[in-house]
């Protein structure tokens, strides 16, 4: 089952952060097809957020296809999020976190891992915006 | 909603029914021996039907706690002010009045309960003590006839109750009007003594006209029971005697003053008797203006009924702001 | 369910309350839509109890009115069993229990769920019999809370309910109401007044924003977020936005120009970068406009 957690103070809208962890939580197979997600009045006894919210992101995943509410029962998942199968992202997180555990060792912190992984992302969309451009 | 009154009032019920416990066993003690007393003296002349009223002379010591009946006079006003005047004024003060009249009862429906029972104990209160008073007093007013009084009138019979309803109406429209429990308290305290002394002092007296009677030189006026005695003095053919000031003035017989005899009178053999004939003559007379002893009731039944009106009234101008004021 | 479903809980036009020296609420007119969490915001002074005991009838506007649920507050205990309200430091009777109060409410009101209350208490940890003067400030925000759930109001209105509260027990307060919303299946609307704007973010979806007494903003969050923009760029002479659109608050260092803007149409300034603005920045800018001015040296820094 899933535990949602918001983060006021992150920027990110509280009904968009719900949306982010059932796709996250999909992709990862904490969530499988068939599985019944909490009920408004479950989430919301667990996190201290409007009800409204968790309707509202439960309203975008259905209008995403990835959710279904059956009426008398609940709502339930009705497809994973388009990519790889949890277990490509289990053996990826695996992977990354022995990075992390490296780069910590080498001395770098929180802050320096996160400017390096930005800076690498968007050389990666740089070079492979390059290689389009190549090939067109 | 009375049983929030209850369960708010337990702990000052629980005390005041302490307190009157105390004092009535004080009462009845030192009453029951004033009652020895009376009776060890007095006994005798009433085998015989010969007493003669007052008795002067007669002492019934109430013992260290004789005070106590003169401090009943408190009482409506410690009722007033530390259950009338916090009703209101608590509420608004703490801001519980907030969660009080935010619940589904209008304030008008809340305070007619609470200002219900308030008043009912009061009137209780006030009664008991009063009664207690009344009883222990038996023995005194027969010997003194003082129960008409200022002072003796105010702690007996239905005074009591009628005062503890007035301090109490007081002390709730002081409350309400005034927001705040100490200065409520205060304006409760000052304004039942004011209004009760300008009534024993100069207004009580006027309920009816008092009665002036007449009497000659050589009689004691004494009207019959416990009269009040509001004045007295000498009158010649020319009107009133007045006395003349200072100490260690001459006097003539019943207290006449030897500077006001005509000379016509002071000739002769200056017998007491020929003296007082001989003004009596010339048409001198003493009188007495007083409130008869059968007054006594109506009296108490007018005074209460005033002091009934007054907390009637208080209360209907506690009712109509209640409403009007923020909360 | 109600006919007001989809209608206004509460609806005010020009409110006002005066006192001798000064109004404490100046032509207030808002409206909040049945079913919403709104926030009342604003610096303290501006007027947020006035209001809230206006809406409950506590206190008598001295100008304007107001529509509460259909209707004027008023003495009236139909209409007083709709409305629950919980007073800042939580006004309770410092010697009487918790189960002295439920008991009492249950004499008092017309509509009552003790049993719930009761309940939502044990499970909290809260004893019942202890005199609520002895319960900790969490514990009798808690209470107080419960009392006025346990009215099941149509509209609960809520002073400062949190602000003496530690984190986790601003938790489980939010928590409690957020749940009591839920289970009324939009049959409840609450408006609550409060400093942390992170909290209020989470849980409410409607804001009400005042000072100095008046109304700075009032609308669904959502749409105001939308409304408003944070452009940033070089310093230089904001006229032309200022045609276009409304600057609620401008910073200035030497550098650079930092600009609230209420949208009045597409931004299209390419000198300046436009970003999506935070709840918090946006009552930030509207409360630095109303500053007095004493504040606004804060807003000009390294002006010259």
């Amino acid at each position: 089952m899933i535990s949602f957690r918001v983060d006021g103070r992150s920027g990110v809208p509280p009904y968009l952060q719900l949306v982010q962890q059932v796709r996250q939580a999909l992709r990862m197979g904490v969530l499988d097809v068939g599985d019944q997600l909490p009920t408004v009045r479950e989430v919301v006894a667990e996190v201290a957020v409007n009800p409204n919210t968790v309707l509202k992101a439960y309203r975008d995943l259905e209008r995403e296809g990835l959710i279904e509410a059956r009426s008398g029962q609940g709502t339930f998942v009705r497809r994973r999020p388009a990519g790889p199968p949890p277990t490509t992202h289990s053996r990826l997180g695996r992977s990354l976190a022995r990075w992390v555990r490296e780069a910590r060792e080498a001395g770098l912190d929180d802050e320096a891992i996160e400017s390096l992984l930005k800076v690498t992302l968007r050389a990666a969309d740089q070079a492979a915006a390059d290689f389009d451009e190549g090939i067109a | 909603m009375s049983w929030l009154v209850w369960r708010q009032y337990r702990a000052s019920a629980a005390i005041s029914a302490v307190f009157l416990a105390a004092f009535a066993a004080l009462i009845v003690i030192t009453g029951l021996r004033i009652a020895a007393q009376f009776h060890a003296a007095m006994g005798p002349c009433l085998a015989a039907h010969d007493c003669r009223w007052p008795a002067d002379n007669l002492v019934l010591d109430g013992g260290p706690l004789g005070f106590l009946v003169e401090f009943t006079l408190a009482v409506p006003a410690v009722l007033g002010m530390f259950l009338g005047a916090p009703l209101v004024a608590r509420e608004i003060e703490t801001g519980t009045g907030q969660f009080a009249w935010t619940q589904s009862v209008t304030r008008r429906r809340w305070l007619a309960v609470k200002v219900g029972w308030l008043l009912l104990a009061a009137l209780a209160w006030g009664g008991a003590v009063g009664a207690l008073v009344t009883w222990w007093s038996g023995p005194k007013n027969a010997a003194y006839l003082n129960v008409f009084s200022p002072g003796t009138f105010d702690v007996q019979g239905i005074m009591p109750a009628a005062y503890s309803l007035f301090a109490m109406a007081l002390g709730i429209a002081a409350g309400t009007l005034i927001r705040r429990v100490l200065p409520a308290l205060g304006v409760t305290l000052f304004g039942y003594f004011g209004v009760r002394l300008i009534f024993m002092g100069w207004i009580r007296q006027h309920y009816m006209t008092p009665v002036t009677t007449i009497y000659s030189l050589a009689a004691n006026p004494l009207p019959s029971g416990p009269f009040w005695e509001l004045g007295q003095g000498f009158r010649g053919p020319n009107g009133p005697i007045s006395m003349p000031n200072g100490d260690n003035i001459a006097i003539v017989g019943n207290g006449f003053p030897a500077s006001a005899v005509p000379a016509a009178c002071n000739t002769g053999p200056h017998h007491l008797e020929n003296m007082l004939s001989c003004l009596s003559q010339h048409g001198y007379v003493q009188y007495l203006t007083y409130q008869p002893a059968y007054r006594y009731w109506p009296f108490q039944f007018i005074e209460a009924g005033i002091f009934v009106a007054l907390a009637a009234a208080l209360i209907a101008v506690t009712f109509a702001v209640i409403n009007r004021r923020d909360a | 369910m109600n006919e007001e479903t989809g209608g206004l809980a509460i609806e005010t036009s020009g409110l006002t309350k005066r006192y001798r020296r000064a109004a404490a609420l100046s032509e207030c007119s808002v409206t909040v839509p049945v079913g919403r969490i709104s926030a009342l915001v604003g610096p303290n002074g501006a007027g947020k109890s006035t209001l809230l005991r206006l809406l409950t009838g506590l206190a008598w506007p001295t100008g304007g009115s107001a529509v509460v649920l259909g209707g004027t507050p008023r003495q009236d205990p139909a209409f007083l069993a709709e409305i629950g309200y919980l007073a800042q430091d939580v006004p309770l009777y410092g010697r009487l229990s918790a189960e002295d109060h439920v008991r009492a409410g249950a004499r008092l009101n017309l509509r009552w769920d003790g049993a719930a209350a009761r309940t939502r208490l044990r499970q909290l940890g809260i004893p019942l019999d202890r005199a609520v003067g002895t319960l900790s400030g969490g514990q009798r925000a808690q209470v107080g809370l419960s009392l006025a759930l346990a009215k099941r109001p149509r509209l609960l209105l809520l002073d400062e309910p949190v602000a003496a509260l530690d984190p986790l027990a601003r938790r489980h307060f939010l928590s409690t109401l957020t749940s009591a919303v839920a289970e009324s299946d939009g049959g409840l609307t609450v408006m609550l007044s409060s400093h942390l704007i992170a909290d209020l973010e989470r849980v409410c979806d409607h804001l009400i924003l005042l000072a100095e007494a008046r109304v700075q903003l009032c609308g669904d969050i959502e749409d105001l977020l939308a409304e408003h923009m944070v452009l940033v760029g070089p310093r230089k002479d904001t006229s032309a936005i200022e045609r276009a659109h409304t600057i609620v608050h401008a910073t200035k260092t030497p550098r650079q120009t930092t600009l609230v803007i209420r949208r009045g149409g597409p931004v299209i300034d390419p000198a300046y970068q436009a970003e999506d603005i935070s709840l918090e920045d946006l009552v930030l800018a509207y409360m630095g406009a109303a500053a007095p001015a004493a504040y606004t040296h804060l807003s000009t820094v390294g002006e010259e």
